[in-house]
C-alpha cells in the first residue's frame, strides 16, 4: 500500500511559458566522485598520460558533435560556446598542467584533472566581474566531461520517457545542448535567471521553465509526479489527483494535437471568409515547422532572440544572414521581422541599474529610438536582406505617431545611403505593434502612416487592464475576453480596414480555439502563432461559419464584464459547434477562490 | 619583438566567445603572442583558452600584446584588429 505524499509547492522565476505535467527526470551535473589512486612506479604515470590523451581525444569528438547539433538546432550564435569549450580542452597549459600533476604526485589521472580543476576554478571564483566569473561554469563542463572520458564514457545522460520534466541543480551548457527535447515537457532548476543558458534555450523551443527552485532538486526523485505551470514560476511535486486534474485540462488547452501536415490551398470557414495562419518562429529548430503545418510565412519573427546572451547584438552582417535565412523559410508568402524589443528585464548591460518598472520603462522602440546605431544597423540588415526575399519589418511597442515618423525617417535614411553606395536592398513594408492603449486609440492616425497593424495582444491585455501577467496575486485580472480588450481589437481592425491596411493578429489569443472565432467574428482575418498549433487552429477554422462568429462577438461586446463574455462563449460555441468545442477547450467556470 | 597598447572596447570584455576567436587567430601565426595588463597585474598567452580568460579583462581594460617571432607583425596586427574591432560585437 502506498502512502500518499502530501503536495509540496515551490515559487521561482518562470523564464518560459507554458504549464506541463510529468514526471521527474533529475539530472546531476555536480563533479562525479572522483578518487586519488597512488601509483606503484613510473611505468604506471606514463599509462596515466596515455589514457589522459585518449580521453581528451574522445571528449574532443563529443564536442564537435554537440557543437555541430548546437548549431543546427539552436543557431550558430548560441552554439559558438562550445567552440570555447573545445579550446578549453585543446589547451596545451592545462594538459601540461594535468600530466604535470600526475607525474610530481604519481596519481590518477582522474585525480590530477580533479586538482587542476579545482585549482582553475578557484583562480576563476576571484574574478570581480559577474559576467566574465559566470564563465566558470564553461571551465567546469570541460573538467566534468573529461573525467566522464577518462572512464570511456560519455556524461550519463538518461534518455527522457515521454513526459519528462528535467529537474536540475543547474544545467551545464552542453547538457542542454545533449537533451532530446522532443520528449521534454519542461525544465525545473534550482540556481539560473532570465538571462541564463536554460532560459534562453527553452524560451526558444517553446518548453516551460521555472528557474531558482532553491532546493527543489534535492527533494525530487526521478519518477515522482510534478507539475511545472512557469506562466505562474510555480513547481508541485506530489501533486494531488485534484490538483493535476486541473492542470491536465489547462495542458490539454494549450498542447498543440497532432495533425496532418497542413495543406497549401487557401484556408476558409465554412462560409467561404478566407483566414491566414502564419507562424511565429525564433530559433532555427523551429524553422522547419513553418513549411510542416503549412504557415503561409512567417508573421511574427522576434529578433531579440538572435542576442545569445545579454547584451551582446551580433553585427549587420550576422543579422543581415538571419534575415535572409529567415526570408528563404518564409518564401514567396514573406516574413515579418519585429525590431528588437530590448530594455526592460532583458536589458542586461545597457543599463546601470535596473527600471523600477520595466514594462512601463525603456524598452522596444523607444530603446532603438535612444541607441540609433543598433537600430540604423538592424535596419540596413533587413534592406539587405531584402533585396532576395519579400520582409517587411515591425515597430514594437509604439505609443505615438510621432514614433513612427522618427523610425521611418531614420528607415528611408538608411535606404537611399545604401543605394547611394551601389548596394541592391529590396521594398520592405513598415508596420506597427498595436499593443499600448494610446495605440489603439490612435489607431486611425496611426494606420495613415504605416503599410500593416500588427495586434499583439498579450502586451495589449497586460497594459490595457494594468495586470502584470507574471504576478500570481492579480492572474485573476489578466482577462483576454474583457470588453476593453474585444473593443480595442474591434477598433484598430476598423480603423485599419478604413485605411485599407491588413491586420495581423499574433499573440496567444490566436492559438486559442475558442478566442479564434472570437477574432474572427471582429473581422480579424490574418493571425500568426507558434506553428504547432496551426493544425488545430485550421480545424477550427474550417468548422466555424464567420457569419455566425460575428453575431457572436456583436453579443460579446455588450457584455458588461469578463465573466458575461466567457460564459457567452461557451455557451454560443458548445451550441453552435459541439464536436469542435469539447468542455476543456471553452474557458473554464470561475468558480470561488478555491484555496491553495 | 613587437607590441601595442590598447584597450578592450567590447561591452563584455574578453569572454568565452571573444577570447575562443582570439585564440583562434593567434594560433594562426607561429609567433608568440602575450597580452599583459598594462599595469603589469597579469599576463597571458594568447593561444591558450584558458590563459586568456583568467586575465579577465573587461571592458575598458588596458593591455599591452606583445609579439615575437618570425611573423610578429601579421600576427600583431590580425590580434589587435580584432580586439578594436571590438570582436564584431555591436553595441559596443
Amino acid at each position: 500500500m502506498t502512502v500518499r505524499r502530501p503536495e509540496l509547492r515551490w515559487r521561482g522565476q518562470g523564464v518560459a511559458e507554458g504549464v506541463a505535467v510529468g514526471r521527474v527526470l533529475r539530472l546531476h551535473d555536480g563533479a562525479p566522485n572522483v578518487y586519488r589512486a597512488v601509483l606503484d612506479k613510473a611505468a604506471d604515470s606514463a599509462r596515466e598520460i596515455r589514457r589522459l590523451r585518449a580521453a581528451v581525444r574522445l571528449a574532443r569528438r563529443q564536442l564537435l558533435d554537440i557543437k555541430e547539433r548546437a548549431s543546427h538546432e539552436f543557431g550558430a550564435d548560441h552554439a559558438y560556446i562550445f567552440d570555447a569549450h573545445l579550446l578549453i580542452l585543446e589547451d596545451r597549459k592545462l594538459f601540461e598542467e594535468i600530466a604535470d600533476h600526475i607525474q610530481r604526485e604519481q596519481v590518477n589521472a582522474e585525480w590530477a584533472v580533479k586538482v587542476v580543476a579545482d585549482r582553475l576554478l578557484a583562480i576563476y571564483a576571484e574574478i570581480k566581474d559577474e559576467y566574465l566569473r559566470a564563465r566558470g561554469a564553461d571551465i567546469e563542463d570541460v573538467m566534468q566531461r573529461l573525467i566522464a572520458a577518462l572512464s570511456g564514457k560519455r556524461r550519463h545522460r538518461p534518455q527522457p520517457a515521454e513526459d519528462a520534466v528535467v529537474v536540475a541543480e543547474d544545467l551545464l551548457p552542453s547538457a542542454m545542448a545533449e537533451l532530446d527535447f522532443k520528449h521534454v515537457r519542461a525544465i525545473a532548476t534550482d540556481a539560473g535567471g532570465w538571462t541564463s543558458h536554460t532560459a534562453i534555450i527553452a524560451r526558444g523551443l517553446g518548453i516551460p521553465a521555472v528557474v531558482g527552485l532553491r532546493d527543489l532538486f534535492r527533494r525530487a526523485r526521478t519518477g515522482d509526479c510534478v507539475v511545472v505551470d512557469a506562466s505562474k514560476g510555480t513547481v508541485i511535486l506530489h501533486p494531488s489527483p485534484a490538483t493535476i486534474a486541473g492542470y491536465r485540462a489547462a495542458e490539454a488547452k494549450a498542447r498543440p494535437i497532432v495533425a496532418p501536415e497542413g495543406g497549401r490551398e487557401p484556408l476558409r470557414t465554412a462560409d467561404g471568409v478566407e483566414i491566414i495562419l502564419r507562424a511565429n518562429v525564433e530559433l532555427p529548430a523551429e524553422y522547419e515547422g513553418v513549411r510542416r503545418y503549412g504557415a503561409r510565412g512567417i508573421g511574427l519573427y522576434r529578433s531579440e532572440f538572435l542576442l545569445s546572451h545579454r547584451g551582446v547584438v551580433p553585427s549587420e552582417d550576422e543579422q543581415c544572414a538571419v534575415y535572409q535565412e529567415i526570408a528563404r523559410i518564409a518564401g514567396a508568402d514573406g516574413a515579418t521581422i519585429r525590431l528588437f524589443d530590448l530594455g526592460g528585464d532583458k536589458l542586461g548591460p545597457f543599463s546601470d541599474e535596473a527600471e523600477r518598472n520595466p514594462a512601463l520603462g525603456l524598452r522596444a522602440i523607444r530603446f532603438s529610438l535612444r541607441r540609433e546605431d543598433l537600430l540604423r544597423a538592424q535596419v540596413r540588415a533587413i534592406l539587405r536582406a531584402a533585396k532576395n526575399g519579400r520582409l517587411s519589418l515591425v515597430l514594437p511597442m509604439i505609443s505615438d505617431v510621432a514614433e513612427v515618423r522618427r523610425a521611418r525617417r531614420i528607415i528611408d535614411e538608411e535606404r537611399a545611403r545604401l543605394e547611394g553606395a551601389g548596394c541592391e536592398i529590396g521594398p520592405v513594408r513598415v508596420g506597427a505593434m498595436i499593443e499600448v492603449p494610446s495605440a489603439v486609440l490612435t489607431a486611425d492616425l496611426l494606420a495613415r502612416e504605416v503599410d500593416f497593424f500588427s495586434l499583439g495582444t498579450n502586451d495589449l491585455v497586460q497594459y490595457l487592464l494594468a495586470v502584470d501577467r507574471s504576478n500570481d496575486e492579480v492572474a485573476d485580472w489578466f482577462r483576454s475576453l474583457h470588453p476593453a480588450v474585444l473593443l480595442s481589437i474591434d477598433h484598430t481592425v476598423r480603423a485599419a480596414r478604413a485605411a485599407g491596411i491588413p491586420v495581423n493578429v499574433c499573440g496567444e489569443m490566436a492559438a486559442s480555439p475558442a478566442y479564434m472565432v472570437v477574432l474572427i467574428g471582429l473581422g480579424v482575418a490574418e493571425v500568426s502563432m507558434n506553428p504547432s498549433y496551426i493544425p488545430r487552429i485550421r480545424r477550427t477554422v474550417a468548422g466555424i461559419e464567420a457569419r455566425r462568429a460575428q453575431e457572436i462577438a456583436a453579443e460579446c461586446m455588450r457584455c458588461a464584464t469578463a465573466d458575461e463574455v466567457e460564459d457567452l462563449v461557451r455557451q454560443r460555441l458548445g451550441g453552435w459547434w459541439p464536436h469542435l468545442f469539447p468542455p476543456e477547450l471553452l474557458p473554464a467556470p470561475r468558480e470561488p477562490e478555491a484555496g491553495s | 619583438m613587437v607590441e601595442q597598447h590598447l584597450v578592450v572596447r567590447n561591452r563584455l570584455g574578453l569572454h568565452a566567445r571573444a577570447a575562443a576567436r582570439l585564440v583562434r587567430t593567434a594560433s594562426n601565426y607561429r609567433s608568440v603572442v602575450r597580452l599583459e595588463r598594462v599595469d603589469g597585474s597579469a599576463s597571458a598567452d594568447a593561444k591558450s583558452i584558458l590563459s586568456v580568460l583568467m586575465l579577465a579583462a573587461t571592458c575598458g581594460t588596458e593591455l599591452r600584446v606583445i609579439a615575437d617571432g618570425s611573423d610578429e607583425r601579421e600576427a600583431l596586427d590580425a590580434v589587435c584588429a580584432m580586439i578594436n574591432d571590438g570582436f564584431g560585437e555591436e553595441g559596443v
